[in-house]
């Protein structure tokens, strides 16, 4: 044993009292002992040990530093930007929205963990300093009139091959991505769309994205938009609300939604070459099929090393895990999709400490895993930092979440009529169309996914007000029962927590953990408390 | 020679200064969570203010 690892070990042995972990295992607090009540904001940060704590730190700098950097390059449009759109000011909840994800997190998991946020942060701090320089409320920028806004659930790698052209997802700013950081901010403007009439009961998703539009508050760039056949009736309603203020030329790129049909595919390679012949028309640039085929090879890459992950997410070895799994590549595959080689960078760093960690035969979270769940979970899952909680209370690891399912089909990079069919089937596995309306098929294959990575639960997030999947509820009961999978389903309102708070989300999974399975919790400080408050 | 060396010595010194500093008053703002206090006490309810005083052009289309 060196000298500094001899040091460090006498450190921590004096300092455990601190860690929550040891508080919890040892009657003495835990996790929650550390946080003001109701808020969400901690009185100090998590102590993990030395090593981790100051690995922990300096993935904070290196956010800090990304942050910073956003500010230096764009100064004035950001003061702008966070003086005119209040979901701007949503983000400086980043730093306690990355603490809770992780809280609990351990050597290698927290250093997966990290590299795949800073991937994130990085990239959203970019592409924020990026729009908000171009945003024409703000006073325009050189490049306002070449961003091409598209609809977020369209996969944007088939744009790439617009060499000129800057492809936007226009609602992952104002609204995708920081529903997850902050669960206050949506309910304003599902405020403002109900306040012309909207009905209560619609998907609060769509209800958010129109109340975005109808306050005015989606960042003005492009002369074109493509949007797309959104999978339920509350999607094709906001898409209309936003077409309607957005006011540009637009396309719907209105793929095949019973895509698992192979009639279904020379459909939408139509559409996609439609929309491709829109852009061109009205952006008057042509399509570049190598500039294509140079991100193509970037999404396959990641896809590649995506197929190799799933390899060990299978195992109980695996240093990728829960909400550190599933929020990367929700954004890598969602919003990024093929675009950004940093991605890359970061895969190929992630994968080489994965193999590491199975050749060591490491256990994440100190193998206090009780049981290995697959989750079927949209944004709820992410404003209420659920995976990370129900590993910390009830040793529940959250192994694949259903956004990390989307479309791995490898893209032809080397004939355009070939690509192009690959894109379509690729581009129809895309958030939503590829969960839950794409066919009752996609649905059923929950009971595959959790058998084929081991899985002994499934949690399925119960959307109080998708009315399709709501008529499912009794038979994915029966199935799992006949499966014999331990199966909670866990109600939520997507992005309303007025109507499903945190703590009542929570109590879904406490009341089958404690009642049916009669389970000790492992932190009894975070079974029932009240983060109403919390951002 | 001398006066090279002992300027790059004390340069180097003033610079782990710096450095040691810079990292004691980091770590002590992380370790108390001092930023993000500071966002949920301060800054986002001042921001608030502003948001909510904000008259916007409300409309659908």
């Amino acid at each position: 044993m060196k000298v500094t690892d001899k040091l460090i070990a006498s450190i921590d042995k004096k300092l455990e009292r601190f860690d929550p972990i040891w508080r919890a295992e040892h009657g003495q607090g835990g996790q929650r002992s550390r946080y003001y009540d109701k808020t969400g904001v901690a009185k100090y940060r998590e102590w993990r040990g030395t090593k981790d704590t100051l690995y922990d730190y300096s993935q904070w700098l290196k956010n800090l530093y990304s942050m910073g950097k956003m500010i230096v390059n764009a100064p004035i449009p950001c003061l702008k930007g966070f003086w005119e759109y209040r979901w701007m000011g949503s983000y400086l909840g980043t730093f306690m929205f990355i603490d809770r994800l992780y809280e609990g997190f351990r050597g290698y998991e927290l250093r997966v963990a990290h590299m795949n946020t800073h991937a994130i942060v990085k990239s959203l701090t970019e592409r924020i300093a990026l729009i908000l320089s171009n945003d024409k409320r703000l006073g325009g920028g050189p490049r306002s009139d070449d961003f091409l806004p598209f609809d977020e659930v369209l996969p944007a790698l088939f744009l790439k091959g617009f060499k000129e052209l800057i492809p936007f997802p226009h609602q992952t700013l104002p609204e995708f991505i920081i529903c997850d950081v902050d669960q206050h901010i949506e309910p304003y403007y599902i405020d403002v769309a109900e306040s012309f009439g909207l009905p209560a009961d619609v998907c609060s998703r769509c209800a958010a994205e129109t109340g975005v539009a109808i306050d005015d508050a989606f960042p003005i760039v492009g002369k074109a938009f493509l949007s797309t056949n959104m999978p339920c009736n509350a999607s094709e309603s906001t898409s209309m609300f936003q077409r309607r203020r957005i006011a540009l030329p637009d396309f719907p790129v209105t793929l095949a939604m019973r895509h698992n049909e192979p009639e279904a595919k020379p459909y939408s390679t139509q559409m996609l070459k439609d929309a491709i012949a829109f852009i061109e028309k009205e952006y008057n640039v042509k399509y570049d099929w190598d500039e294509l085929f140079k991100y193509a090879k970037l999404m396959n890459e990641q896809n590649t090393i995506e197929l190799e992950k799933w390899d060990f997410l299978k195992t109980e070895h695996s240093a990728l895990c829960g909400i550190a799994e599933t929020l990367y590549r929700l954004y890598s595959w969602a919003s990024v999709n093929g675009s950004d080689p940093y991605f890359n960078k970061v895969d190929r760093k992630v994968i080489k400490l994965m193999r590491k960690a199975y050749e060591e035969k490491y256990k994440p979270f100190g193998g206090r895993t009780r049981h290995r769940a697959f989750l079927w979970g949209p944004s709820a899952v992410y404003y209420t930092d659920f995976p990370t909680w129900v590993q910390n209370c009830w040793g529940i690891n959250i192994v694949l979440n259903m956004d990390s399912t989307m479309g791995y089909n490898m893209i032809n990079t080397e004939d355009p009529e070939q690509a192009i069919k690959d894109l379509a089937a690729f581009s129809e596995k895309a958030t939503m169309r590829h969960h839950a309306v794409g066919g009752w098929d996609n649905y059923n294959a929950v009971w595959d996914w959790a058998k084929n990575f081991n899985c002994d639960m499934v949690l399925m997030n119960d959307n109080i007000a998708c009315k399709g999947t709501l008529g499912l509820h009794a038979v994915m009961e029966e199935q799992a029962r006949e499966l014999g999978f331990h199966f909670i389903f866990v109600e939520h309102d997507l992005e309303d927590s007025r109507t499903v708070s945190r703590q009542d989300m929570r109590k879904c999974v406490n009341n089958y953990m404690s009642v049916v399975l009669g389970e000790e919790p492992l932190d009894p400080t975070i079974v029932e408390f009240d983060d109403s408050d919390a951002y | 020679m001398k006066k090279v060396i002992h300027f790059i010595l004390k340069l180097l010194g003033k610079l782990m200064l710096v450095v040691l500093l810079g990292f004691v008053v980091t770590f002590a703002i992380y370790m108390t969570n001092a930023e993000n206090k500071l966002i949920y006490y301060v800054v986002r309810p001042l921001l608030n203010k502003h948001y909510d005083a904000q008259v916007r052009d409300r409309r659908i289309c």
